[in-house]
């Protein structure tokens, strides 16, 4: 591994930075202020993609900054696993911002100003996480980032949207006090707070093992805050007042990303697979990463506002990451590092389709969403398709980071893991498939009242009887000729604005570009350098 | 001629199917179904050509493993050719009932999955067309709506289930087997926890007892000719993945199978819904199947395929008749039929008896020569053997003997008792055809199994005699058991009226077993949180305003006198010290201190 000394990761933290003050300046012209924001996003891409060769071949690129205190060097340093999460961010920041230009005009939302602007700053702080070389310099851009997405959560101003605000506040500084702690003792132990591929040398030995746990439990705690695991998590779903396309940057980009980013970290920079087997900590976190997706899964099934619904099942499938990392082997690691990007796409897909929704028919329900997929039908193809992925079924990211995390499983020796994580497939398929189903299926007049678990066990149709009215039947099939209750205003067919629409069919092609392909997708290649270099095995 | 061979192996064509049905939502229902017929049946000639060249084609990298997209032996090709050919004509049949392009959209892309699932070489790839088999059947059959989805749904769920199973088996295979990775090595699944968890994986899509109850709950609900398809290609892919993870077959599989064909047949003789009834004989027939593959001869193995190859023809048979009827009379049940139909619907009635005999073992027909291929194994076993012949082969003889029961009593009350009041005309001119073709191609292979026998695996390790004078007479006696059965207990099969399945246990078990968990989680969390969200604003008072806090923490006399003494004047606790006094003390507290300490 050669350090090269570079201003580039430095850019891209700088990029988004200058940025905001842009963004302030053109407050008065939108069209100057977006352009602002998209040609940041497009330049910061830019600089973190003209990094991806040479990390793959194995260099590293570095910029000084001096020292944060004494002995604690202010570096910004872009290594594999870095470079996994900032091209991941930097690329959907694209999408997301296009998709915030349509959903705010579309919804004619004020504030605009600040949204942008913190978004840039929220980006900024992403990039600072991913190229933080240790864990006091990861810690000041956490706490960045939570104080930059503090007012896209609080953006609508109302009592629910403050009170959810406070709750998120909260939460992440409580985990950042956490991380804080953590990473203190770690110093006393080793000396460095410094990431080094494999673990840091002696850390478990040098102040013995119930400070090493103690240590161990308080970073993993703090990053598992934003990370959403349970009992920890219950900021998240409060969180959903927040416009959506913040609800996609929370969830498939910056915050609960940098918590399992900081986990990975955690477990393989910092403590590394061996250190963490000799304390014992990777079960007690791989058992609460399975209660997490479980219980999520399950709570999942009653809620009727689909982004909640969104929000649990994101729960659920960020401790399918925290389980990988948990499980310490090879290809656990593998899954766990997969699902970061490909979770991503699949949840940004549906979290944009759920935004597309609301704009364009002002719908949060599910059990009012009946036949919506005649009136939006490429907007509900995208989603359905998405929550094909989140179920795992082939063709789609999501099979592939399952696939591995079940050889992972297995290798591990407990088979309860595996289990647990095709059971919770299995509940992937009863929250998500319902909301297909009555989309293209179903028409307002005739659809099953939903959540399905709540209503009766038939469904709408288990009262009707047996028989058709009269004369021949063909098999033309029911309601295929009516619209299903919804008006198709305009030539468009009712789908939502390009603005919006674009983004969706990127987020899910990409998805369905790392299912289909995936070792042409620069995000499996640099997981398995990430693997190697911590592991020394090739995966 | 090895020229060709590179050519026809270029692109496996699943991929040629699955790209042609994507088009036929674009172009008119006409040209949709013309080259939906055209693609599948192109299926039936590449494999003829390339059965003399077996082998592993198109070895490539999926996700970091080897796997083999195109394998071509006895066994794929067999697959290949039935479900390439059966999948045209029922294609042909959807036109001719009106399918609108969309189903048949569907319909095709289930074929193009169920092709690729049979022709690949190694299970990581199976397991990949296995899922997107499950998901194509499932949009084709909520294509329908009304009933259908939830029905849907439940399907999907439960196959979602038993994929996820086989996938674990796949990948616990693997890493038990360490370096070999997914591709077949003809060992089949590892003994122990893989070849249990492969085996109920399957077992949910051949429909072993307890795991069959979707087949009669979802078979019914689509169109019409949505079923045609959907009763050939799950179940068949299935025996096809049953004989790949058991090549030397199983004890325990052969049992089960006979178990099948058994408990399918009496439920089968319950329904009154033409549909369901034919959906139980689909367990009960791919128990024979399930028991050839189980059973360790050659002999076994391939009547088993034979069985798969004889039944979709037979089968999609009997669902085009049924689907006749309905279209013609609008009626699901048999009890609202009318009856007296062989008059009016004379083409549909003859292939419908075809198709009876075919199914029921009747010699001349199809199922006759497979049905005694796997009797004829079952006849040699030798385990639990009671009055002279196993267990194994009692099982099977009853089942036919149900078989022939319950379709005569389908051809008894659809088309013999009573008559038609009202107009009723016979299939159109396509209906005909198409079941026609089927029923012809029943009675061939049924007097000429040779053609059969030319493509069946095996081949040099078995040789069957389907018309010896010993079989011919099994068939003839169960004929006739199975006439004189029906008419002895007509009267007691009408008389029991609804027959519950598994399902009616499992379906309310696993809903309110759910709910219930669903409902207690939301609780115990919305408690919890409640509890710490509490918990936060104490403390948080706490810090803000102690003084507060202490006072709410006395008990209540304390509060009182404190209240009072808080009213009295403002700024005053209830000391008596003056501000010098006070300082005067800390000083003499802080030099004691500080005289102790230092």
């Amino acid at each position: 591994m050669t350090e090269v000394e570079s201003l580039r990761p430095l850019a891209a933290v700088a990029v988004s930075a200058v940025a905001i003050l842009g963004i302030l300046a053109a407050h008065r012209r939108p069209n100057l202020r977006e352009s602002v924001t998209l040609v940041s996003a497009t330049v910061m891409f830019g600089v973190v993609a003209s990094m991806v060769p040479g990390v793959l071949n194995g260099t590293v690129y570095v910029t000084r900054l001096g020292e944060v205190v004494t002995g604690v060097p202010f570096v910004l340093r872009a290594d594999a696993l870095g470079i996994l999460f900032a091209v991941l961010a930097s690329f959907l920041w694209i999408p997301t911002s296009l998709y915030s230009i349509g959903y705010m005009r579309g919804l004619d939302e004020g504030g605009q100003t600040r949204y942008f602007a913190s978004f840039a700053g929220a980006l900024s702080a992403t990039m600072g996480i991913a190229f933080a070389s240790n864990l006091v310099v990861l810690f000041v851009f956490y706490e960045l980032l939570t104080v930059s997405t503090y007012p896209l959560v609080a953006h609508d101003e109302t009592d629910e949207a403050r009170s959810a605000g406070r709750k998120y506040l909260a939460y992440t500084f409580g985990g950042g006090v956490a991380v804080l702690a953590g990473t203190v003792l770690v110093y006393v132990a080793a000396g460095t707070v410094g990431f080094s591929a494999g673990g840091i040398e002696g850390l478990t030995g040098g102040a013995g093992t119930n400070v090493a746990r103690l240590a161990f439990a308080l970073l993993a705690g703090g990053f598992a805050v934003k990370a959403a695991v349970m009992p920890l998590h219950s900021w998240l779903p409060d969180a959903m007042v927040a416009p959506t396309p913040v609800s996609g940057l929370l969830h498939a980009v910056a915050v609960v990303k940098s918590g399992a980013f900081g986990l990975a970290r955690v477990v393989l920079d910092v403590f590394g697979p061996d250190a963490i087997a000799e304390i014992g900590a990777g079960l007690p976190l791989a058992g609460l990463a399975v209660f997490t997706f479980i219980t999520a899964s399950v709570i999942a099934l009653r809620k009727d506002n689909l982004k909640r619904r969104l929000a649990y099942s994101t729960i659920a499938q960020l401790s399918y990451i925290v389980m990988g990392l948990a499980l310490l082997k090879p290809a656990a690691l593998v899954g766990g590092l997969l699902h970061v990007p490909a979770h991503a796409f699949m949840k940004l897909t549906l979290f944009f389709c759920a935004g597309a929704i609301h704009v364009e028919t002002h719908t949060d329900r599910i059990s009012r969403m009946a036949g919506i997929g005649r009136r939006m039908p490429v907007t509900m193809t995208a989603f359905g398709v998405a929550s094909l992925g989140m179920a795992g079924i082939p063709l789609l990211a999501g099979f592939v980071s399952k696939w591995y995390l079940l050889a992972g499983s297995f290798s591990a020796g407990n088979v309860v893991f595996a289990f647990a994580l095709l059971l919770s497939g299995v509940l992937n398929i009863a929250y998500f498939w319902p909301v297909v189903y009555g989309a293209f299926f179903e028409t307002r007049e005739g659809s099953d009242e939903k959540p399905v678990i709540d209503a009766n066990i038939g469904g709408y149709w288990s009262g009707v009887a047996d028989h058709y009215a009269g004369g021949a039947f063909t098999d033309g099939g029911h309601g295929d000729e009516d619209d299903g209750g919804w008006k198709k205003p305009g030539w468009r067919g009712g789908e939502a604005s390009p603005f919006v629409l674009v983004p969706i069919l990127v987020a899910v092609g990409g998805a369905v570009v790392i299912g289909v392909a995936p070792a042409t997708v620069y995000f499996f290649r640099i997981v398995r350098l990430v693997v190697e270099n911590v592991t020394g095995v090739a995966v | 001629m090895s020229a060709t061979v590179d050519l026809l192996t270029t692109v496996p064509p699943a991929f040629v199917v699955i790209a042609v049905a994507l088009v036929i939502p674009f172009v008119s229902d006409r040209v949709g179904h013309t080259i939906g017929f055209v693609a599948s049946l192109g299926v039936v000639p590449w494999a003829l050509a390339l059965r003399s060249s077996p082998g592993d084609y198109i070895q490539t990298a999926f996700m970091g493993f080897d796997v083999v997209l195109l394998n071509i032996d006895a066994f794929s090709v067999v697959m290949a050719v039935i479900f390439g050919g059966f999948g045209a004509v029922a294609v042909a049949y959807s036109y001719y009932v009106d399918a609108s392009r969309i189903q048949t959209a569907f319909a095709v892309s289930y074929v193009g999955t169920s092709v690729g699932a049979v022709l690949v070489g190694d299970w990581l790839t199976l397991v990949f067309f296995w899922e997107l088999m499950a998901v194509t059947s499932t949009l084709l059959v909520w294509y329908y709506g009304g009933k259908a989805v939830r029905a849907g749904y439940r399907y999907a769920l439960l196959h979602g289930a038993g994929g996820s199973l086989l996938m674990s088996a796949v990948v616990l295979n693997y890493v038990q087997r360490g370096a070999e990775g997914f591709v077949f090595t003809g060992e089949g699944m590892a003994s122990g926890l893989p070849a249990v968890l492969a085996a109920l994986g399957i077992g949910v899509n051949v429909g072993f007892i307890g795991l069959h109850a979707w087949i009669p709950d979802t078979y019914p609900r689509p169109g019409i000719g949505a079923s045609v398809f959907l009763c050939a290609f799950t179940t068949k892919a299935g025996v096809y993945g049953l004989y790949r993870a058991f090549p030397d077959g199983n004890v325990a599989l052969a049992y089960m199978g006979a178990g099948m064909t058994v408990y399918g047949v009496v439920y089968a003789l319950l329904q009154t819904d033409m549909r369901r009834l034919l959906a139980y004989h689909i367990q009960a027939q791919v128990g024979y199947m399930v028991g050839g593959i189980g059973m360790t001869s050659a002999l076994a193995t391939a009547g088993g395929f034979a069985h798969v190859f004889n039944h979709i023809l037979y089968k999609g048979l009997l669902f085009m008749t049924a689907g006749v009827l309905i279209y013609r009379t609008g009626e699901n049940s048999l009890k609202k039929l009318g009856g007296g139909l062989w008059r009016r619907t004379p083409v549909t009635a003859g292939a419908f008896a075809v198709a009876a005999l075919s199914i029921s073992g009747f010699p001349g027909f199809n199922g006759f020569v497979s049905k005694g291929m796997i009797t004829a194994a079952a006849g040699k076993t030798q385990r639990y053997v009671v009055g002279g012949q196993d267990i194994l082969w009692w099982l099977m003889m009853l089942g036919a003997v149900g078989t022939f029961m319950s379709f005569v009593k389908f051809g008894y009350y659809a088309f013999v008792k009573g008559s038609y009041e009202g107009k009723v005309r016979d299939g159109n001119i396509g209906q005909k055809l198409t079941v026609s073709a089927l029923a012809v191609a029943c009675f061939v292979l049924g007097v000429a199994p040779g053609l059969l026998f030319g493509i069946l695996p095996l081949s040099d390790e078995w040789t069957a005699h389907p018309f010896t004078t010993g079989h011919l007479l099994e068939g003839f006696t169960l004929a006739a058991l199975g006439i004189a059965g029906f008419y002895v207990a007509r009267g007691a099969i009408s008389r029991i009226g609804v027959a519950r399945d598994v399902d009616s246990v499992y379906n309310p078990g696993v809903f309110y077993g759910t709910r219930a968990v669903a409902r207690f989680t939301t609780m115990a969390y919305t408690a919890v949180d409640s509890g710490a969200v509490r918990l936060a604003g104490f403390c948080t008072r706490a810090v803000n305003q102690p003084a507060e806090t202490a006072r709410r923490l006395l008990p209540e006399g304390a509060r009182e006198r404190y209240d009072e003494r808080v009213a009295k004047k403002p700024g005053e606790t209830g000391t008596r010290a003056g501000i010098g006094e006070t300082v005067l003390m800390l000083s003499l507290v802080l030099a004691v201190v500080m005289y102790l300490f230092l």
